[in-house]
């Protein structure tokens, strides 16, 4: 079990950097025909690349050994008074595996060329990132729902 | 002047995405009443997760996932208003392994809160973690 503020903090960083990448994508979107070397070089494809990165980091070795979690623990947690109750780990961790997903579609979108690809991709992960941090909302916890509804059986063992 | 419509959008967008986040935190927790009467359900209808009977005033049905974090919170507050009034019964269903139930309550997140009539109609449905001002006031409308 985590404090929930953790995952919370972790958003909160990740949606400022995703703010700052959008930013850098709209003003240096690069020219139509321009090559994939100099799109990968984009200043905002190499932010959205390091976030796409964390976000993996996250989905794979659980978001408490993800950098933001580690930060939280060494800088944050001693300063605050305990948490009102722990959160399960399972939807912050499923919540990175969908950044991930968002951000790197986003980023293959760019190196084929097509034009704002970065920002748009930034933009939706940027919307989950926020609402989260900034009103609790889990968008895992949600999409979990969905995905169950979508599941052609009945009921797990 | 690149570097002013990219200022403006994301104005825009932190915007947009604050107004969504007030919309839904205003939501969350909020009693919607049933437009019309359903068929009263049987403490069957919950997949075998009811071992008990329903309440002869009132029963509060929640709905939980494992990894909810609002949900101990709900539970909290719904098994305490059970626990202080006669003849109200809670119920928490776990369907995280359960299509069967998610589907034929419709439920888009969890907790999602039932609240049931003595006859076992669905009078209420709450999403998100309840307030208990707002159970309170539904259970005093008709148990």
């Amino acid at each position: 079990m985590i404090d929930p503020r953790s995952p919370r903090l972790g958003a909160g960083i990740t949606a400022a950097l995703l703010l700052i990448t959008i930013l850098l994508g709209i003003a240096l979107d690069p020219a139509p025909g321009s090559g994939l070397l100099d799109r990968v070089l984009q200043p905002a494809f190499l932010l959205l690349t390091a976030i796409s990165l964390l976000f993996l980091r996250g989905a794979t070795a659980g978001v408490a050994r993800h950098p933001y979690g580690l930060l939280f623990r060494a800088l944050v947690r001693p300063r605050l008074g305990p948490p009102k109750e722990l959160e399960d780990p399972r939807p912050p961790t499923f919540a990175q595996l969908v950044g991930f997903v968002v951000t790197a579609a986003g980023l293959v979108a760019a190196a084929l060329g097509i034009p704002y690809a970065v920002p748009v991709a930034a933009g939706a992960a940027f919307v989950a990132a926020f609402l989260n941090a900034v009103f609790g909302y889990c968008i895992g916890c949600q999409l979990y729902l969905l995905l169950v509804r979508l599941r052609p059986t009945g009921r797990a063992a | 002047m690149d570097w002013i419509i990219a200022s403006v959008v994301v104005v825009a967008l932190v915007g947009a995405t604050t107004a969504v986040g007030l919309l839904w935190r205003r939501r969350q927790g909020a009693a919607s009443p049933l437009k019309h009467e359903e068929a009263p359900l049987a403490t069957g209808d919950f997949g075998g997760t009811f071992d008990g009977a329903f309440g002869e005033r009132a029963t509060l049905v929640q709905f939980s996932t494992e990894f909810c974090s609002s949900c101990p919170g709900t539970r909290r507050v719904l098994s305490a208003l059970a626990a202080e009034r006669e003849g109200v019964a809670y119920l928490d269903v776990d369907v995280t392994h359960r299509a069967d139930l998610v589907r034929r309550f419709s439920l888009l997140q969890t907790p999602t809160t039932l609240v049931l009539d003595r006859r076992g109609v669905v009078r209420t449905r709450i999403g998100g973690a309840v307030r208990r001002s707002v159970v309170i006031d539904r259970l005093e409308e008709f148990a």
